[in-house]
């Protein structure tokens, strides 16, 4: 690993522990899975909306980080670089997926939102039927957006991101950063007015 | 509404207006019932998105991560400049190979193409190039017969391409 960074080190213990794997310490390497695991797969999962496929993709994620931990520089955090990986891996796949789903002459809606899933389950029967429709209305809503703006709104809207973190886990400017949030908020917009019309309730109040 | 007030708008529904700025927008949206139904439309979408929890990480995932991990070895071991010589010579050769396989398949291909544009004639305009081959307009936007397969030709022309290491390529 290239240590000409040794303040990003002081910053993310997680470097330090990518400088050991680079060292031969392969071991060390528990300290960034155990570290991120869980936001990775609720990454991976809510970019690919299939948590089975989710699990697999984060594993590959992981395995693509360990190879490159003698290459990359220490920059920011460790969790940025390991989204950077896990947006184009889950990218990918979104690609491919559409190009299987063209060969095989399947609509749109055949592949994209799965059934109620183990997430759905663990939400337990308290969960209502409202929110359900919302989670489900909502993934149809993502997977329609072409994948660039649905990583956008997945990293801002779901992850909490900030235009800048954003613009750093997909390598762009802020300014596009926004670019595709306006594109993709039209979509988002127009197809709740398809799906019965946002409206804007009297009751309503301004932030 | 203009697209810097679509803009603005977005930035002060994510925080990431200037605070005097969203100052004189909230000022705006007081005066303005117009841009006040839109500011309320987009607040409505963005705060409509949800998702269920995401599930937590499988048992034993992290070690079956760490299993796959050892197997492969120490990451230094798996750069091409640690390959031994002949592997790289191997690598080397081989797409070598490849390539003038691809140039000699390129070399016969105008006559493939030939032939096969008669199939192709009666649904798409042909036009002849400065070279005589025989080639089919396929201007993606006419001819919608394969919507998924020009959605994803279109998609990977926009995205930004990327190494396999996640970084992306700037233009």
């Amino acid at each position: 690993m290239a240590t000409d960074s040794s303040t990003a080190a002081a910053v993310d213990p997680g470097w330090e522990a990518l400088a050991r794997v680079a060292a031969g310490d392969s071991g060390a390497f528990a300290v960034v899975v155990e570290g991120h695991q869980e936001r990775l797969l609720r990454l991976c999962e809510r970019l690919l909306g299939d948590v089975e496929e989710a699990r697999d993709a984060a594993q590959e994620v992981f395995l693509k980080a360990f190879r490159k931990a003698a290459e990359v520089r220490p920059q920011g955090q460790v969790y940025t670089w390991l989204y950077r990986i896990a947006v184009n891996h889950c990218l990918n796949k979104l690609r491919r997926r559409k190009l299987v789903r063209f060969l095989r002459w399947e609509s749109p809606d055949e592949r994209e939102v799965p059934a109620f899933d183990p997430a759905d389950e663990r939400a337990g029967p308290a969960a209502s039927l409202d929110a359900r429709l919302r989670w489900d209305a909502t993934r149809r809503a993502l997977a329609r957006l072409p994948e660039n703006q649905r990583s956008v709104v997945v990293l801002v809207r779901f992850e909490g991101l900030s235009y800048k973190q954003t613009a750093e886990v997909l390598g762009i400017t802020e300014g596009a950063v926004e670019s595709r949030l306006v594109r993709a908020m039209r979509r988002l917009e127009a197809a709740a007015q398809e799906a019965g019309g946002p409206g804007v309730s009297p009751g309503e109040r301004k932030r | 509404m203009t697209r810097g007030t679509e803009h603005d708008l977005l930035r002060l529904l994510h925080g990431e207006l200037p605070p005097d700025e969203a100052r004189d927008l909230q000022e705006r949206l007081r005066r303005e019932p117009e841009l006040e139904a839109a500011w309320l439309r987009l607040r409505r979408t963005w705060e409509g998105l949800s998702l269920p929890p995401a599930a937590p990480a499988p048992p034993g995932f992290s070690g079956r991560v760490m299993a796959r991990a050892r197997a492969q070895g120490s990451p230094g071991n798996l750069s091409w400049r640690a390959a031994p010589a002949w592997v790289r010579a191997a690598a080397a050769a081989a797409l070598i190979a490849g390539a003038a396989a691809g140039v000699g398949v390129g070399r016969s291909w105008p006559a493939l193409t030939a032939g096969a544009t008669s199939a192709t004639a009666a649904t798409a305009p042909v036009t002849e190039s400065s070279s005589g081959t025989v080639s089919a307009l396929s201007d993606a936007s006419e001819y919608n017969l394969a919507d998924g397969y020009w959605d994803v030709v279109d998609d990977a022309a926009r995205s930004s391409p990327s190494t396999a290491d996640g970084q992306e390529i700037r233009r």
